[in-house]
């Protein structure tokens, strides 16, 4: 047994390359058809996600400055639970962060910032 | 040499701690009017990032977490979210006050104003942001730092009344012309300034970056040990310098140009140039080390790939809040506001960020299923706890401090 | 639903009587198998208290944390009043407050999850 709050929540996501991939900011909770408690279903990570621990005005605000970066028809980062390798003092993934919902706006900054100046596909020297 | 590379980490984050452009400015005003009365803060200081510093090196060496990622880990994200928004607030700061001091030590060198030379100066430190290793970076500015030892070559040539320094240290009391509250605003200052969290952003991160693991504990200590120590006698022989050459003379110093002034009456031409030498280096050290904090920061609470032990495209976000924060900082100094003034007046928002940093990493490095079996000695909790009680006392006599004596005047 | 909707929400039972905020949320391994992570997590009950968020998360009452000895002193008496609440005496969830059957006078403090 685990509490969610210690052990799950606000802890390092790290992808099957090692690479950091958010945080664990919130958790979906699903309540199974035949009745009974819920099951964890998925790890939400991103604004979106973070928003809701922030709760209050704070949380709205962040709320709507994520769905703004959002495109309309995406879920705010879900990440399911069945692709969580290991538990330890990070959340181990089994998938590589560019297959997650999560790395969109990374993605973003580095076709759209970081790929533009000089050297940053180059490692540094 | 090679020994003296393994602890350079330790010397530039205490090169940023200690003689930045807000300590050397700070160590030499309160020199110049308290003499050697508060000498005993920085003893403190050196004693409480020694401590912390270790405990934050230690647990980034065996679990890989730096600070930040704890801070948010135990004290959740909305307390964690104040804590950023302070320290990234008084770090981005500090970073405009550092890219300041290097343009005012070109100033000292060239005559022509330091205006001119902040763009030059912010493009030079964002280059090394960018393109530099991190191992050369700390090695190379780390060394070059060490260069303000010309000041103790100063103070020891000057052939002071040794005795005397002694006595005015053990025996603090507030000179003629100052009031008490005066006296505590500047403790408080001065300790705070020594424990400032950016040194431990950047010394657990910089453990990260190096590559750290449970064999290098020895190495995390002599970092330490050696760093720290070194950090603050540097700062030491600053107010001891002033104490010499500027409190007799009744000046209160606000610029740069005084506090070369003690160098330049013991070692005449040659001081000067080591000391401009000195100033350039330290304070770009400093905007190094804030440069990368303010980065540190913010990707380590939201989780984002931070480093630059991997290429720039693969922590894109931590990048451009560098690019966006030393931009920033340059902007801030082209207005023409003082920046050492204003992180003076920050100093509220600095004190909070103390204990809400140092906390959590006394609360981890007593975690055995993080630490195994390296928690922390006794000797460890009992100081590392002194220290947080009188970092809750710093934060909350802050305030009212700050308006009683209307920011140290 | 989501774990944030749970946390901080106010549990009341059956006359009325609150013993706090939930605190944490306890899971246990034992759900249907999902993906490579093995059996899912289910709720197993709510770790309910009276501190609001302080100290909940540094692990002196619920992990192995011991030091310093002062540090664990003071946090072991802020939580003292917490309570453990098993999913079965959950009666119903609406916005920002859990209902549960029976009375808080016959709850057990949460110790470790083990």
């Amino acid at each position: 047994m685990i509490d969610a709050g210690l052990m799950l929540l606000d802890r390092q996501l790290i992808d099957a390359d090692g690479m950091l991939a958010g945080k664990v900011d919130d958790l979906e909770l699903t309540f199974p058809e035949g009745g009974g408690p819920p099951v964890v279903t998925a790890i939400l990570a991103g604004p979106g996600a973070l928003a809701g621990r922030l709760g209050g005005r704070l949380g709205h605000l962040v709320e709507v400055v994520a769905a703004r970066l959002r495109h309309p028809e995406e879920t705010p980062g879900r990440i399911s639970f069945g692709l969580v390798k290991r538990i330890d003092s990070a959340v181990r993934l089994s998938a590589q962060r560019a297959e997650l919902d999560t790395d969109r706006v990374e993605s973003l900054v580095r076709d759209y910032v970081i790929r533009r100046i000089p050297g940053g596909d180059h490692a540094p020297e | 040499m090679k020994k003296l590379l393994e602890v350079a980490l330790g010397i530039l984050t205490a090169v940023g701690g200690f003689v930045d452009i807000g300590d050397l400015v700070a160590a030499t005003a309160t020199g110049a009017r308290f003499g050697l009365a508060l000498a005993w803060v920085l003893v403190l200081g050196v004693i409480g990032i020694v401590i912390y510093a270790e405990m934050a090196g230690r647990v980034a060496t065996v679990s890989h977490r730096p600070v930040f990622d704890l801070v948010r880990e135990r004290l959740g994200a909305r307390v964690a979210l104040a804590n950023l928004f302070a320290s990234f607030f008084v770090t981005l700061l500090t970073l405009a006050a550092e890219i300041g001091g290097v343009a005012l030590a070109v100033e000292l060198l060239t005559g022509i104003n330091y205006l001119l030379w902040v763009p030059p100066a912010a493009l030079l430190v964002w280059l090394v942001l960018w393109r530099m290793r991190f191992q050369v970076m700390e090695n190379l500015f780390g060394l070059a730092g060490l260069t303000l030892l010309v000041v103790v070559v100063a103070v020891w040539h000057a052939h002071p009344d040794w005795s005397a320094l002694l006595h005015g240290a053990t025996h603090p009391a507030v000179p003629m012309g100052e009031g008490r509250p005066t006296y505590f605003y500047f403790a408080i200052a001065l300790l705070g300034s020594a424990m400032t969290p950016y040194e431990v952003f950047f010394f657990s991160s910089g453990a990260v970056e190096e590559g750290w693991s449970t064999t290098d504990l020895i190495v995390n200590r002599m970092n330490v040990y050696l760093g720290f120590p070194l950090g603050g006698a540097l700062a030491l022989a600053v107010m001891v310098a002033a104490t010499l050459f500027l409190q007799p003379r009744g000046i209160d110093p606000t610029h740069l140009s005084q506090v070369a002034l003690p160098v330049v009456l013991v070692l005449g031409k040659v001081g000067l140039a080591f000391t401009i030498f000195a100033f350039f280096a330290a304070t770009f050290g400093a905007a190094l080390e804030t440069g990368l904090s303010c980065g540190y920061t913010i990707a380590q609470y939201f989780g984002w790939q931070w480093g630059k032990y991997v290429k720039p495209a693969q922590a894109a976000r931590f990048h451009l809040v560098m690019l966006v924060s030393v931009v920033t900082g340059a902007l801030l100094i082209l207005t023409t506001i003082d920046p050492i003034k204003l992180t003076e007046y920050m100093l509220v928002l600095s004190a909070a960020a103390l204990p809400l940093t140092y906390f959590p990493i006394l609360v981890v490095a007593n975690d055995p299923d993080y630490m195994g079996s390296k928690v922390n000695s006794r000797i460890s909790n009992a100081i590392g706890s002194v220290l947080l009680v009188i970092l809750v006392v710093i934060m909350l006599a802050a305030p009212p401090l700050m308006i009683i004596t209307k920011a140290g005047q | 639903m989501r774990l944030s909707e749970l946390l901080h929400a106010e549990v009341l039972d059956e006359h009325g009587r609150s013993p706090g905020r939930v605190q944490d949320v306890r899971l246990v391994q034992d759900g249907p198998v999902v993906g490579s992570f093995g059996a899912a997590f289910r709720v197993a009950g709510l770790v309910v208290g009276s501190t609001r968020t302080f100290g909940v998360r540094l692990g002196y009452d619920r992990r192995e944390v011991n030091g310093p000895w002062p540090v664990k002193a003071l946090i072991t008496y802020l939580l003292r009043s917490a309570r453990y609440v098993p999913w079965e005496r959950v009666r119903s969830i609406e916005a920002d407050r859990v209902v549960i059957t029976g009375s808080i006078d016959d709850l057990q403090p949460p110790g470790s999850p083990g």
